[in-house]
């Protein structure tokens, strides 16, 4: 009865998709050599603060950390979800890094689920919170998620430094998701998008407009980028000066393909690490309208019904369906789609049928659903 | 429903109405009849609706009833061939279960089956076998067979009547999803009397009615002839079994289960000998029902416990479906069976040894190679040889594999099937073998280095990727792996000369990653064509000389690469788990082309789930490994480690955006944004189109072309992007072949439907047929039920058609094992008793376990007492329970749940409701059934089934409270505090409860303060005693008394207990009965102890002391400010009377006089008063009886008067009637 057989695994790769596959299939993991041949080893705070996040959300779940950081027990438990819930994400990541994960825990837990999420809500690594509300959300929607109980608002905008964002997200709970059949990426019908300022100018989100409207002219006369500017405190501007943009095009068979990025002084120490960062602050708004704008298009030349942002959360979706075939069309695969699709054989013993379609340099992806189902939902 | 789709085209017979004889009298009779009730209706107005609102209720009942009467519709997942019905005779002992099975085995196949042991798989018609089971007449056997039974066929004592098994049955099925159930009654042969016969009958139907619906199928049979049931009747049954649809059971379509019919013990037999009590290995073998089994799945095997099935293999069918050939009927030929354990059949199943019965079966074997046959086109075989073949075929690998098994055990490979090895190994044909496997090895050799560099390589280009620290090169390293790709998707150009291609590029290239491995796998795959080719051949070959059961297709994919890498394995031992990548890659590299992309994600990622697995399964080996790492350097050591993945790789940043900024092309230069406006809806839109149809025209030609070897496919696809033109013929008729193919489908679609409700009209199916419409959901969605029907039919196809794109290898890994086969499962580790106590009689049952369901926690269920159990049940008192697959006892805490949704701890179920149930055990999906029984003696004369269940949900934690009542007394009293001692026993405690609300007996209500201060409450501490704790400051709305008691309601966790028992019966003898934990009464009884008392809890007479107030005293200076008339006046009682009332009074002469005076006059007054009184008294009794006299004589005249009336009246009505009748 007491013993627990835990899967063991090696790292902190993909601890996200690792702790939410173990949660939703309820098996306890055992991680090993997290960050142990570094200087600073064991668990980074963005990692200890998604644990945080993941005891908050489920019922009886054990989490044991040995002392240097670089062995983690976890146990999940029930999730349950709820409302009236705060979580402080920490300023090493975004708040992007943990809404993906949520996304999905959200989606499986017992009571809906509605959080307030505080921290960094733009940054150049994760995706933005722009995009989840304007690519992620609708994408759920073809896995039979209504549209009703997603929500997400944008309370404060907070970047890298020193974050101060705000963002309450709420998320309904299904029974199951529905398989599908998402080939048909059809063509792009318009781009819309936000640009922010966070205690800049609001002159510097114009000439991001402006450069990236004058990239897609040529191509599409539908094209508007909405603007955000929040200069003070009050109008929820968080704590550092920043600005970014994110847009999204979204094609005539309902896909969205999303691009953006954040510009911002980084952390001191972080500075010391990457010069590349250094170099980034340098960058004029205008370049940067025209590098997202190109980001985009090449996210359009690459095909496929979803950027390569969010293949992991796809694969996990079609991953989470019932035991129903889904068939879904993607770009290049990206690294992180790859290792995705690792895990998801690990722990969720479900494998995918991979084809190249040379024609297009498309890839599709088929594959049998795990048979998931909401089981921690009361039934009356 | 199988059976009309095959036959569907052909015409039945017309139905002959009868002309003469009984039923064309009765006919007749009944249309008669009918008439007769159309003529009576004479006022039909008076059954026409009259009221609009009583029209509308019988409307809307109407509808609800329709509603009721409809399912929410379950999609039916198996896609395969239909494994076997199984139909499960039960009944009291001596009721003729198995002669029934015999009689009906003897109605199929022709043959005289001596005993009943184990499943018997029977084929009964041209699309359905089926497989009798008896039920055993224990509660377990009874709750195993119900949870796969899909036909219940209840045997009843028409003689005796019901008994209490049929019933029990009854509600275990109920509980397990209620799969269809007949009756049948025997022994009716036993009535004398006709008519007590027909009484019997008819009482007996009404009582199976009422207990399963109006209209079960209740079937007599009527008594025996030469020691069998009457042949016609038999018939009858074996009809109506055979029309019979089952519907599908929710938690069997979403669990897979094996209903085990031959049982095997592959233990080496030096484990057994040095140790007989050793755990065991097992081989289950039996048809796969339910969903699919995915190889990794873990199972439930009734009675003995949960395990990892350490193999799995598909083996052909032992009972096959006759060829699907049109004509009438089975041929004799074609009517096979297979009982291993009953002893017919092919195969003698014995505990340790399989007997071959050869002479009375050779029809079968004959049948067998004529099948075989038919599969192997080309091999003409005479029939002597093929009777051999067939022998080798079925015989041979099972006593092989009995004795190869210890072989392949003793080299040490803990996850494979032992028979591909075994074969692989047997001695005639290892020259052969090694000989294939030779170019295998020098593959191997100097596949070596390549794989090792690939492997690093491909783990840099991964960073290069996210860094991309050559942005310059990556768009053209992109354009030429394309075209690359496009060369492997080719992939049959003759290879000597790609080979000297490749060559060149891997020497080019050397820096480069990604490409080479690529190529790595092109190389695998080039060479391993030319060889492997061959050895495919010859394999194939093998396997079909063989043809073993092992020999198809879809399980000599795992066992092949098993085998492979159990050969590579011998040559290099340290790299078993590259080998084993290695040989899945050429395994897969020979199958299809296209996998590439699946091989660089998953085959890398292969090994190191292995290596987890196999880190999970042993730890020595785990630290063996540790120690081996200890002594390396290392990078060495990372490398050996993650042979796929690269080392560092396992901290990578956990990043979903992977942008690169310094690589974007520049979009304002026309080429380059020219080469996406296709992509937008400004460019050309057939383009745009035409890219989404790209796949499915693709692969349709792919399910044409087959292979890959194909010259022109490859040719094609080199050109599709230089001109799309020249392609639109080609590509137009692939569309027009998906075009026809999904008129295909549709019309099968449409054809199942229209079967399935029986509503759907012909002419919709013809013109669907004709290709007319094709929306037919538009056309005729008359509710949400159709339209759910629709999509679960759609979403169906579309699964199948997907599935059947892919070649069986990947399919099996995709889906698993489908349902309908037959498998073969290993199982390691299983306790000996299973093997020592097996009885053919009790049928195993494998059932798999779904997500989530092996971890153990609470579940609250929803339980209701069984209404024919006696007693009502106690709380944690431990009761088996059987839920899923599982059984097991447990010790439920039973609960309500309160208005205010707090869940109260009950001691006992309530007697006629429900009521919650909490309890510790191997968790459950929600609305699982629950079926609870005490104990699982056969000799109780009650019925065992004490309660049904279902599971709400599911927690962690237990949430059932109780109520608690702290007690406490006054000891001191001021105003309105009171310091309260005796409810709490330490000040902290007191802390826990500051601000509880309390309560005296008398009402009075308050509030818990706090502690009370040492020296007010505890006055013996400054006097030297002892300070006493717990005493607690109490404020209340008014003053309380010394004499007051003072409550503290409150509510507590109660603890439920975290005790489960798995139910093993399958490891001791089935005689004996299972013991578990006992219940407190059954340990009383055993103890002779009395059950304990509490003399508090005892009632007794009540007593009350007449009780003395205290007389109300009102303080004095209260009084004095009261007004004089409140005031007490109540003057005080003087022992001497005042001065007033003792002094005489002495009248005055004249005093005298009118007090005298006075006095006569009133006594004249009460004397005339009293005379006029009976005077009043007398006039008064005078008029009563003059009244009363009045009255008489009125009363008689009016007598009088009505006589007279009365006689009139009855004089004209004579005279009237006279008239009327006149």
């Amino acid at each position: 009865m007491g013993k627990i057989t835990y899967t063991k695994l090696k790292g902190s790769q993909n601890m996200r998709q690792r702790l939410l596959l173990a949660t939703l299939k309820s098996t306890p993991i055992l991680i090993e050599d997290i960050h142990a041949d570094d200087t600073l080893p064991g668990l980074r705070p963005h990692e200890i603060s998604l644990l945080h996040l993941f005891e908050k959300l489920t019922d009886d779940c054990v989490v044991e950390i040995n002392e240097t950081g670089t062995k983690l027990k976890y146990k999940p438990g029930i999730i349950v979800g709820g409302s009236n819930m705060v979580h402080d994400c920490g300023l090493t990541r975004a708040i992007g890094y943990f809404l993906e994960p949520l996304i999905l825990l959200g989606l499986f837990s017992r009571k809906p689920l509605a959080i307030i999420l505080k921290g960094i809500t733009n940054d150049s690594k994760d995706p933005s919170v722009d995009t989840f509300r304007s690519t992620t959300f609708p994408m759920l929607k073809h896995f039979g998620v209504p549209s009703e109980g997603l929500k997400l608002e944008i309370k404060s905008r907070g970047v890298s430094p020193h974050g101060g964002g705000e963002v309450h997200l709420s998320i309904p709970n299904v029974q199951q998701l529905t398989a599908t059949m998402w080939t048909d990426e059809g063509m792009v019908k318009r781009i819309r998008g936000e640009a922010f300022t966070t205690r800049v100018s609001p002159q510097l989100g114009n000439e991001m407009i402006y450069a990236a409207r004058g990239i897609f002219n040529s191509l599409l006369p539908d094209v508007y980028i909405a603007s955000d500017y929040r200069k003070r405190l009050e109008t929820g501007s968080g704590n550092s000066p920043g600005y970014g943009i994110s847009l999204v095009a979204e094609t005539t068979s309902g896909c969205c393909i999303s691009a953006d990025t954040t510009i911002s002084y980084t952390r001191g120490e972080e500075a010391e690490d990457i010069e590349g960062e250094d170099k980034k602050e340098m960058i004029p708004a205008a370049d940067v309208g025209e590098r997202i704008a190109s980001v985009l298009l090449e996210e359009i030349e690459k095909g496929g019904v979803v950027d390569s942002t969010h293949q992991g959360l796809l694969f996990l979706l079609c991953a989470l369906c019932p035991k129903d075939v889904s068939k879904v069309r993607v770009g290049k695969l990206s690294p992180y789609g790859i290792e995705t699709l690792r895990q998801i054989k690990d722990l969720l013993d479900v494998q995918f049928v991979i084809k190249p379609d040379p024609s297009t340099g498309t890839v599709i992806l088929k594959c049998w659903g795990s048979g998931m189902k909401n089981l921690s939902r009361k039934t009356t | 429903m199988a059976m009309d789709s095959g036959t569907g085209e052909q015409s039945h017979r017309a139905h002959r109405s009868r002309h003469s004889g009984a039923s064309a009298k009765k006919k007749a009779k009944d249309k008669n009849k009918d008439q007769n009730s159309d003529q009576k209706q004479q006022n039909p107005k008076a059954f026409a609706f009259r009221s609009n609102a009583k029209a509308k209720r019988l409307q809307s009942r109407a509808v609800e009833k329709e509603q009721r009467r409809l399912h929410l519709p379950v999609m039916d997942r198996s896609y395969g061939e239909l494994p076997p019905f199984v139909v499960v005779v039960q009944g009291p002992p001596q009721v003729g279960k198995s002669l029934l099975i015999k009689t009906l085995v003897k109605h199929y196949t022709k043959h005289n089956l001596p005993e009943v042991r184990g499943p018997i798989t029977i084929v009964s018609g041209k699309q359905r076998r089926l497989q009798f089971v008896e039920c055993p007449n224990d509660i377990n056997g009874m709750i195993d067979a119900a949870k796969f039974a899909d036909l219940a066929l209840l045997l009843i004592d028409g003689s005796y009547g019901f008994e209490m098994e049929t019933f029990e049955f009854l509600n275990i099925l109920q509980v397990h999803g209620f799969p269809k159930v007949m009756g049948v009654l025997t022994h009716l042969d036993k009535f004398k009397d006709v008519k007590k016969l027909k009484k019997t009958k008819q009482r007996l139907k009404h009582r199976f009615w009422t207990e399963i619906y109006d209209g079960a199928k209740l079937f007599y049979l009527s008594g025996l002839i030469h020691g069998k049931y009457p042949k016609r009747e038999i018939h009858n049954l074996a009809r109506f079994i055979s029309v019979m649809k089952f519907p599908p059971l929710s938690w069997r379509t979403s669990h897979p289960y094996i209903l085990i019919d031959r049982f095997e013990d592959v233990t080496p037999p030096e484990r057994v000998q040095m140790n007989n009590k050793c755990d065991r290995n097992v081989t289950l073998y039996g048809y796969l029902r339910g969903c699919n089994l995915k190889k990794g799945t873990k199972v439930h095997i009734a009675g003995v416990g949960d395990f990892s099935l350490a193999g799995v293999t598909g083996l052909t069918d032992p009972c096959p479906l006759p060829s699907a050939a049109k004509k009438k009927g089975l041929r004799d030929k074609e009517k096979l069976f297979y009982a291993p354990m009953s002893g017919l059949g092919d195969l003698l199943y014995d505990k340790d040894a399989v007997y071959i019965n050869i002479n009375d079966h050779l029809v079968q074997y004959s049948k067998v190679d004529e099948m075989g046959g038919t599969t192997h086109k080309g091999n003409k075989w005479d029939v002597g040889e093929a009777l051999v073949k067939s022998l080798q075929n079925i015989k041979n690998p099972i006593d092989e594999k009995l004795e190869k098994s210890k072989i392949s055990l003793f080299s040490q490979n803990p996850n494979n099937s032992l028979e591909a090895e075994g074969r692989k190994m047997d001695s005639d044909e290892a020259p052969k073998l090694i000989r294939d496997i030779e170019p295998l090895v020098r593959y191997q050799s100097d596949g070596e280095e390549d794989d090792s560099e690939f492997d690093e390589e491909s783990a840099d280009s991964d960073m290069d990727d996210s860094k991309s620290s050559d942005q310059d090169e990556g768009v053209q390293e992109d354009a030429t792996q394309k075209s690359e790709g496009r060369n492997f998707d080719e992939g049959n150009a003759d290879a000597s000369e790609r080979l000297g291609r490749v060559m060149e590029q891997v020497e080019f290239h050397s820096g480069r990653k990604r490409r080479k491995a690529i190529f790595g796998d092109g190389v695998d795959h080039r060479n391993l064509k030319g060889t492997d080719e061959e050895n495919e051949g010859d394999k194939h070959d093998e396997d079909d000389e063989d043809g073993s059961g092992e020999g198809t297709e879809s399980c000599s994919g795992s066992e092949f690469s098993d085998g492979d890498n159990e050969d590579l394995k011998s040559d290099d031992d340290g790299m078993g788990n590259i080998s084993k990548w290695r040989a899945s890659l050429v395994e897969r590299a020979s199958k299809k082309q296209n996998i590439n992309l699946m091989q660089l994600v998953y085959g890398k990622s292969s090994s190191t789930s292995n290596a987890s697995v196999n880190e999970v399964q042993d730890d020595s080996e785990n630290e063996e490994s540790d120690d081996d790492e200890f002594f390396k350097p290392k990078g060495q050591k990372a490398k050996n480690l993650k042979e796929g993945l690269d080392g560092e790789n396992i901290n990578t940043e956990d990043c979903s955006k992977s942008t690169n900024f310094s690589e974007l092309k520049n979009w304002k230069e026309e080429e380059v944004y020219e080469s996406v406006r296709d992509r937008f809806t400004t460019g050309d839109w057939s383009k745009g189109a035409l890219r989404n149809q790209m796949l499915e025209a693709r692969t349709e030609e792919d399910d044409q072309d087959g292979d890959f070897e194909d010259v022109e496919t490859g040719d094609k696809f080199g050109s599709h992007k230089e001109d799309d033109s020249s392609n639109g013929g080609i590509r137009k008729e692939d569309d027009d072949a998906t075009e026809e193919r999904r008129l295909k489908k549709l019309a099968l679609r449409a054809k199942f439907d229209s079967h399935y409700d029986g509503s759907e009209a012909p002419e919709e199916e013809t013109d669907i047929q004709h290709g007319g419409k094709f929306h037919r959901s538009q056309e005729n969605d008359s509710g949400y039920y159709d339209k759910l029907k629709e999509e679960i039919e759609l979403q169906k196809q579309i699964n199948i058609a997907e599935l059947e794109d892919l070649d069986e290898t990947t399919r099996l890994e995709i889906e698993g094992f489908r349902t309908g086969m037959y498998l073969r499962l290993e199982v390691h580790d299983v306790p000996f008793e299973m093997i020592e106590y097996f009885d053919p009689c009790h049928p195993i049952l494998v059932g798999g376990i779904g997500l989530g369901e092996e971890n153990v926690g609470y579940m609250q269920t929803r339980l209701k007492r069984h209404r024919w159990h006696k007693k009502v049940l106690k709380a944690r008192d431990p009761i088996i329970v059987s839920i899923g697959w599982r059984r097991y006892q447990t010790t439920p805490v039973y609960a309500i749940e309160d208005q205010n949704g707090r869940h109260r701890m009950l001691k006992y179920t309530p007697e006629h409701m429900h009521c919650l149930a909490m309890f510790w055990g191997p968790l459950a999906p929600p609305k699982t059934g629950v079926l609870a029984v005490q104990s699982l003696s056969n000799n109780q004369a009650g019925f065992r089934i004490i309660a049904t269940a279902y599971i709400l949900e599911f927690n962690h934690a237990a949430r059932i409270v109780k109520k608690i009542k702290l007690v406490g007394y006054p000891c001191k009293i001021f105003k309105k505090t009171a310091l309260i001692k005796d409810m709490f026993t330490s000040d902290l405690e007191v802390a826990r409860f500051e601000g509880a609300a309390i309560r005296t007996v008398s009402g009075i209500r308050g509030q818990v303060k706090k502690a009370a201060k040492e020296e007010i409450g505890n006055l013996p501490k400054r006097k030297g005693g002892q300070p006493r704790e717990g005493i607690a400051r109490c404020s209340f709305e008014d003053r309380i008394l010394m004499s007051d008691i003072v409550f503290l309601r409150a509510w507590t966790q109660v603890e439920v207990p975290q005790f489960y028992n798995p139910l093993t019966t399958s490891l001791q003898p089935r005689e004996k009965t299972w013991q578990g934990m006992k219940t407190v009464a059954e340990l009383r009884r055993e103890h002779n102890l009395a059950v304990p008392v509490n003399k508090d809890s005892l009632y007794k007479p009540i007593e009350r002391k007449q009780r003395k107030f205290n007389p109300l005293v009102i303080p004095k200076a209260l009084q004095a400010d009261l007004p004089f008339e409140s005031k007490p006046k109540n003057i005080p009682h003087r022992k001497r009377p005042l001065l007033e009332d003792r002094r005489a009074v002495v009248m005055e002469p004249h005093e005298r006089k009118v007090h005298a005076l006075v006095q006569h006059l009133q006594l004249i007054r009460n004397d005339k008063m009293k005379k006029r009184k009976l005077k009043e008294e007398q006039k008064r009794k005078e008029v009563e009886t003059q009244r009363a006299k009045d009255e008489q004589v009125l009363r008689k005249r009016r007598r009088e008067e009505r006589q007279e009336r009365y006689r009139e009246q009855d004089k004209l009505k004579k005279k009237m009637r006279r008239h009327a009748e006149g």
